[in-house]
């Protein structure tokens, strides 16, 4: 799940990291004092090339500025808020970030001399893994490799970055532009933080803005002619490389996941019927905890109560086939031997 | 790792025997022929469960049994306190087929293993088949058959699609183990790999890969340097969207390197047999064991 700025900065405020003094602004007549820098509040990179990030010196450009960036539309993100930001007095910017090295199974500090927007064009990162016993060591070689003399200083932010970091169950927490004031203070200019959506059971706390993206329901192209439903991450990504090798535009991943059964099924179909030039549906299910007749049942019941469904074609094998052949053939709904079998039969038919 | 973790396996355990998951694949893997005598459920000391014994704490079974393997069907909340709990046990396998534990705890999980004996296969797998003797995990066993083919996979439907698909064709398999789609896991492709290639009952090697990560890479290169038998590889996800997670958390494109055709061209490069899709390259293997058993 992806943090806007300033969750994320309400987060870091709370581990005692510097951020800027800000105020959030929904209605461009609320009084903000100048200067300022207003800021978009979107999901995605790059919004200050666009005009979503201004600088404002005069009071009466203000509510014009406001009013101009909460209507801005950027790739899709209309932002329901703006962050009004101090104007800080900037010496020199950094990059700084903890990530997770998945390989290593360690956390590590990221560290970059030059900050700012541009900073994915950079090469040459620094790395240090980073736990709760060394960050007055990498402190002192993050000072050294910045040529910035303060190391108490960065060593109390590594303290408590580690532990907001550990502490929020968060698997991205970057601070790009780690900005240096003049007088000398090290602030989060900007942040993104991404907290790991599997650790939910233990932050009745979150409450954020976007919600997690559906991991098992991907649309690939809205404008696709070939739905596919599928079980288990893998299954469903290779039955997505099969469609598309077989010439047709995939609209959707879906995984229906391990435990399958007859209203996930259906939630599924309903999601498909929304995309407009769907002409198949393909079905590769390979049943080990699921079971191929609550997938059947779905399917017979999908025939009942979407009256304009495409033409599905269906492979199941796996636990309860026998039990899935007999209700669909009853059914009157054929089932085929594999997934190639399902695509030379799409294309039959396309012909 | 080794061999004689699977060969000298005997006594197993299962955390969470008394959960909906736990009790039925307990049952399923005691007709697997896997020797399960006892289990775990935090509650429920003192009961059975088909006549197996619940203990509260495996330092409990312990006073009763020895223990080769513990299968963790635990909830994700609890998984943790559940592999910390194995591993300080000393048990020498550990199978967590739990889903959804949080990265944090891998990480911690994984520090407090270093210098530890156990070997931790998952989280978030099907376990491990070995057709013909036994079973740690969900992998349906009648898909199996035994044989020479040594099969790793990163995800579990795909695992079962290659099982019955050498079933079928009738090429057995010694091992087929499923490592688990989470991005911090217990055991890696090179593990198996290795296994694979130092167990003298294994003859062909099936691997099966993801997007996201780098351990394709990692195991091109193991391959390259380390494994004489034949590997087959197959990658999947070749169509799939950039920065988007699918399905598991470990199914996500990061960077042009973790793309199923940047893994495919490793692993091609390092000498194994690849295709474009999965029952392709099951048909790749089975075309060239027989012109070996022709040539024979």
């Amino acid at each position: 799940m992806k943090l806007l700025e300033y969750e994320a900065k309400t987060v870091l405020g709370s581990y005692n990291i510097p951020v800027p003094k800000s105020s959030l602004v929904d209605d461009p007549e609320d009084s903000i004092p100048v200067p300022t820098v207003l800021k978009s509040q979107v999901p995605v990179g790059g919004r200050g090339k666009v005009g979503g990030v201004r600088i404002v010196e005069k009071a009466e450009e203000v509510s014009n500025t406001a009013s101009e960036i909460l209507s801005l539309t950027i790739k899709g993100h209309t932002p329901k808020v703006l962050l009004a930001e101090e104007l800080l007095s900037i010496e020199h910017e950094y990059y700084l970030s903890l990530v997770i090295n998945k390989s290593a199974a360690v956390i590590e500090l990221m560290a970059h001399k030059e900050g700012g927007v541009e900073v994915e064009e950079q090469s040459n990162f620094k790395r240090w893994p980073i736990d709760d016993q060394n960050t007055a060591n990498v402190a002192a070689e993050l000072a050294d490799y910045y040529d910035f003399n303060d190391t108490e200083n960065l060593s109390m932010l590594l303290t408590n970055l580690y532990r907001c970091f550990t502490q929020s169950d968060a698997t991205l927490l970057e601070i790009n532009p780690l900005i240096l004031t003049v007088d000398n203070k090290l602030v989060a200019g900007d942040c993104k933080m991404t907290l790991d959506d599997a650790a939910r059971f233990r932050h009745p706390e979150w409450d954020f803005e976007e919600a997690p993206a559906n991991a098992n329901f991907v649309t690939l192209d809205p404008h696709g002619s070939v739905a596919t439903i599928a079980n288990g991450a893998g299954l469903a990504m290779a039955t997505v490389d099969a469609v598309a090798d077989a010439g047709f535009t995939p609209a959707n991943f879906l995984d229906v996941g391990g435990g399958a059964n007859e209203a996930s099924v259906l939630a599924a179909f309903e999601k498909i019927m929304e995309y407009p030039n769907i002409s198949a549906i393909v079905i590769n299910i390979f049943a080990g905890i699921t079971r191929c007749d609550e997938v059947a049942k779905a399917i017979i019941s999908a025939k009942d109560q979407i009256s304009d469904l495409p033409k599905l074609y269906i492979r199941l094998a796996g636990t309860n086939y026998e039990a899935a052949d007999e209700l669909l053939t009853s059914a009157g709904i054929p089932l085929l031997p594999s997934l190639a079998d399902c695509l030379a039969a799409i294309q039959e038919n396309s012909q | 790792m080794n061999h004689e973790l699977f060969t000298d396996l005997q006594n197993v355990i299962v955390q969470g025997i008394t959960g909906t998951h736990g009790a039925f694949h307990t049952g399923a893997m005691v007709a697997a022929g896997t020797h399960v005598i006892a289990g775990t459920s935090p509650n429920k000391a003192g009961q059975k469960l088909d006549g197996i014994p619940v203990y509260g704490t495996i330092t409990d079974i312990k006073k009763d049994f020895s223990i080769d393997a513990s299968v963790i069907f635990v909830p994700a909340p609890f998984a943790k306190t559940a592999i910390i709990e194995a591993v300080d046990a000393k048990i020498p396998l550990i199978v967590c087929i739990t889903e959804g534990i949080p990265v944090h705890d891998m990480l911690i999980i994984k520090q407090h293993m270093q210098e530890k004996s156990s070997t931790l296969i998952g989280p978030n797998c099907p376990g491990i088949l070995l057709p013909g003797r036994s079973k740690l995990g969900i992998i349906p066993a009648t898909m199996g058959t035994p044989g020479s083919v040594g099969v790793v996979s990163r995800s579990g439907t795909l695992t079962y699609e290659a099982v019955a698909s050498l079933t079928e064709r009738r090429i057995g398999q010694r091992y087929v183990i499923g490592i688990g789609g989470d991005p911090v896991r217990g055991t890696n492709f090179i593990e198996c790999l290795e296994l694979f290639e130092k167990d003298p009952a294994v003859s062909h090697i099936v691997m099966i890969g993801e997007i996201g990560g780098s351990d394709e890479q990692t195991a091109a290169n193991y391959i390259a340097a380390s494994v004489k038998k034949p590997v087959y590889a197959y990658v999947t996800g070749h169509h799939a969207p950039s920065g988007v997670q699918l399905g598991h958390a470990g199914a996500i494109l990061d960077s042009a390197d973790e793309s199923a055709k940047a893994k495919t061209s490793a692993l091609q490069e390092a000498g194994a047999v690849t295709a474009t899709s999965l029952i392709g390259l099951i048909d790749q293997l089975t075309s060239d064991i027989k012109s070996d058993h022709l040539l024979q």
